[in-house]
């Protein structure tokens, strides 16, 4: 198919536009890659200086099972390049399937919900073009990651072919993403549900490696993130998993163009359907318009965080088998039984889910924001509704909403887990703990209502960009060399790492207060200020 | 009975920009208020502070005997608004969407409801997603017309209107008129201020530059004349109020002030009419003579207004 086919008439001149348009956006994606693997390669370079470090790093990498389910295969780690790629690939490539998410859908979806496509298709611009310049441009975007990635691993000392096969396999993650969002761009009429729907596919594709890496079976190569790992960089170094990454990004590509001939423009695959022609109950109040809207939303973390602590509590198991067939980490941990590893393990988990509920809390808070900016709090406020009602409604669905998301990883984690050992005390022993992580996520949700308030055109980016902070703080810290103040600014750090660490009364109660701050400043702030919109 | 809404000395800054700069307004009771200017002019902002949603920087603001910032929630359950630019939550329906915002406001007449779902031929169980702007509007419309509020704030509600329901429209604000309600209409379309408004006021760069009833502000209008005569006309410059008087092949035509109709009729009449027109001063011309400076900034040619 050439470019002068009449489906794609206008498709260069609006990949042009697309770049214009994402001139700032692109290259901070891809710096950030860029960035994660250079600050990885230069800090493992200086913690695994000598062979009985990288030993010992190995060993204990080798038997925990927790940093296997969230960094990859353990291979290659022999050499310290083979460490950076173990210990960063994981986060990079979430980056760049966030990349290619953000950068496919703002391009269709996003352009068509808001009318825009509406606009350029009225003019001499071919059926598919919008969606092949979407692709083109987030492509375009995975190869500069790939090949940033590749220049600063390589510009750190890593060796030349691996760095840029470390590069490769992240832009090939990316451009099996662009592919499922291409089709979710499709198949889903808003796109909230695109992004929700990627979201969630790549939660699935995570999953399944964790567990197939963990066990070490085939199950890893059932998600494209396993297929992006399955290169091997630095060790195996192996071409083959990138083939296989750009045929099904060129069929998933096939695919939405199809499904794009059998739609109309402005709809989704599934015809819209009526609603009620009167308002049921839940829509007479504040509370109940905040619970309404992000209804959708809450059951679909909810079904993810609980799929999400099951499998990872399933997993616990292979933590104490890990750890029994290697001598060598029951070196390194005299002493340590393997129901301690199992409950370090835990805490990791526990802590990561928390985060995971954070993120929810954040995204609820932002929904206020998202009403304000968009004019549709205003007829609302014009109503015998109070600012601290409509606020109130939001920031009750976010406190309540991520607690349950808590409670409803941590009791699956805790069940699979009481049924694999056959002690059901473990069940409320393991459920409590992960409820220690409820105030940490509390203060997160605070702060967000406290930037809305104060700054409510900069808190959407300063609240992910506290989440992203928070995300790295508790995940790389320890492996990154960061000075203490870094850990400490994170309220998660403030939380006892349940089950090892026991839960005190003191540090909830702490949390609660600086959370019980937070959101009297952010109310305070929203009820003296201007309605902003726009 | 006090004013509906009063507005003196009003101003609200947004950083550099002076949106309002020293607004006046006075809405009395029962009446139907045209609150008229041209885009960008202040009226949205004025709607907003009367509605608590902005707070204003100096000058007084009342809105039914309250403070529209201090008494924003007891205000509003006496009141409906209509915004400009009506966005609505895309997976809601419309009919959820009315019986929300009237729940909202403290109740409404599900009769009157479904007697407006069916004058303005709206149908209640799309989702907000597939309406068209009109429709939007409609929903808007429905829910602050079925409810019981005194005063009815909206802004330019007719924008995205077809004219079957404009009419629709038009008589529904002449029945909450008739109910002794209090209506602040702002507009830009003039025709729908001259058929619905009891009184305007017309703002320009945040100022009220015009305020009375429509009769009143004929006066600071002109009517154009145009007549056919049996003798040339002569003596038109001198006569008070006569602006661009043209003579030729025994017709006239100029414009005079509306005070001053009567004297330019009666000197026309001792040169024997054969045929005479004459435009009504419309709010068009007013608008004209107040912007047309601006017009002719912008090198916009300006036609003599009121003129057919």
């Amino acid at each position: 198919m050439s470019l002068a086919h009449p489906d794609l008439a206008g498709t260069g001149a609006l990949v042009r536009f697309a770049l214009r348009r994402d001139r700032l956006r692109l290259p901070l994606w891809v710096a950030l890659g860029a960035g994660l693997v250079a600050s990885q390669s230069v800090s493992s370079q200086t913690l695994y200086d000598s062979p009985v470090a990288l030993a010992a790093y190995r060993a204990s990498v080798g038997s925990n099972a927790a940093t296997i389910a969230f960094a990859g295969p353990p291979v290659g780690l022999d050499t310290v390049a083979g460490a950076v790629a173990f210990e960063i690939s994981a986060s990079v490539m979430l980056a760049a399937a966030l990349m290619a998410m953000f950068t496919t859908g703002r391009h269709t979806r996003a352009d068509e919900e808001a009318g825009r496509t509406e606009l350029v298709r009225s003019a001499r611009v071919g059926r598919h073009a919008p969606l092949v310049a979407a692709v083109v441009v987030s492509s375009l975007a995975c190869v500069a990651t790939a090949l940033a990635i590749g220049l600063v691993a390589t510009a750190t000392g890593l060796p030349v072919l691996g760095s840029f096969l470390l590069g490769a396999s992240v832009g090939a993650c990316g451009l099996v993403f662009t592919g499922i969002a291409a089709v979710a761009a499709q198949v889903s009429e808003s796109t909230r549900s695109t992004y929700g729907l990627v979201g969630a596919l790549f939660g699935v594709a995570f999953v399944l490696r964790a567990a197939g890496d963990i066990n070490g079976s085939r199950l890893s190569w059932a998600s494209p993130v396993g297929w992006a790992q399955a290169v091997h960089p630095f060790s195996d170094n192996r071409w083959f998993p990138l083939l296989l990454c750009l045929v099904a990004t060129g069929a998933l590509v096939a695919v939405a163009m199809t499904l794009l001939d059998h739609r109309d423009l402005g709809s989704g695959l599934l015809p819209a359907r009526p609603g009620p022609p009167t308002a049921g109950w839940l829509l007479s109040s504040p509370l109940g318009l905040a619970v309404r809207l992000q209804r959708g939303a809450l059951i679909a973390w909810t079904v993810s965080l609980a799929l999400l602590g099951a499998v990872y509590g399933g997993v616990g198991e292979a933590v104490e088998t890990l750890f029994a067939d290697n001598p060598q980490a029951q070196i390194f941990f005299p002493g340590t039984s393997s129901a301690g590893l199992v409950d370090a393990y835990l805490a990791t988990i526990f802590a990561f889910e928390a985060l995971l509920a954070a993120a929810f809390a954040v995204s609820s808070v932002l929904r206020a924001r998202a009403e304000e900016a968009s004019g549709r709090a205003e007829p609302v406020l014009a109503t015998a509704t109070s600012r601290s009602a409509w606020l109130g409604g939001h920031v009750t669905v976010a406190l309540l909403g991520s607690a349950l998301l808590i409670a409803a990883s941590g009791a699956c984690t805790a069940l699979v887990r009481a049924v694999a050992t056959g002690e059901g005390s473990a069940f409320g022993r393991l459920f409590a703990a992960s409820l220690a992580y409820v105030p940490a996520v509390w203060v997160l949700a605070g702060v967000t209502v406290a930037l809305f308030g104060l700054v409510p055109r900069a808190a959407a980016g300063l609240a992910w960009g506290m989440v992203a902070y928070v995300l790295v703080v508790t995940m790389l810290a320890r492996g990154l060399d960061w000075p203490a103040w870094v850990d400490d600014l994170s309220p998660i750090s403030w939380t006892p790492l349940a089950p090892i660490e026991s839960w005190t009364a003191s540090a909830a109660a702490g949390l609660g207060a600086v959370a019980v701050g937070l959101l009297a400043v952010g109310f305070g702030a929203f009820l003296h200020r201007d309605l902003s919109t726009g | 009975m006090n004013a509906a809404v009063s507005v003196a000395g009003l101003v609200k800054t947004f950083g550099a920009t002076r949106a309002l700069d020293g607004l006046d307004l006075e809405v009395a009771t029962g009446e139907v208020h045209g609150f008229l200017g041209p885009n960008g002019s202040g009226k949205s902002t004025t709607i907003r502070v009367l509605l608590g949603l902005l707070r204003a920087d100096s000058g007084t603001v009342r809105l039914l005997d309250g403070d529209p910032w201090r008494d924003a929630v007891a205000l509003h359950r006496r009141l409906a608004y209509v915004p400009g630019d009506v966005t609505l939550w895309p997976g809601i329906s419309g009919g959820e969407t009315i019986d929300l915002l009237g729940r909202l406001h403290g109740g409404l007449d599900p009769a009157r409801r479904a007697d407006l779902l069916e004058r303005f031929d709206l149908d209640p169980r799309k989702k907000a997603r597939s309406y068209s702007k009109g429709n939007r509007q409609k929903v808007a419309l429905v829910a602050a017309l079925a409810s019981d509020a005194e005063l009815l704030i909206l802004d330019e509600p007719t924008s995205g209107l077809d004219p079957l329901m404009e009419a629709v429209f038009q008589e529904n604000i002449r029945e909450v008129r008739a109910q002794g309600r209090t209506v602040l209409l702002s507009s830009h379309i003039l025709a729908e201020a001259e058929a619905l408004c009891d009184r305007v006021s017309i703002i320009r760069h945040g100022r009220t530059v015009q305020s009375g009833s429509l009769s009143e502000l004929r006066h600071l209008t002109r009517t154009s004349i145009a007549a056919e005569t049996a003798r040339p006309v002569t003596g038109l410059e001198s006569l008070p109020g006569v602006h661009d008087p043209a003579v030729r092949d025994g017709r006239v035509r100029f414009d005079v002030d509306t005070d001053h109709l009567d004297d330019a009729l009666r000197h026309l009449a001792g040169f024997g009419v054969r045929s005479l027109r004459s435009a009504p001063p419309t709010l068009e011309e007013l608008f004209l003579r107040h912007y047309g400076d601006e017009l002719a900034e912008d090198g916009v040619p300006l036609a003599a207004p009121g003129r057919p």
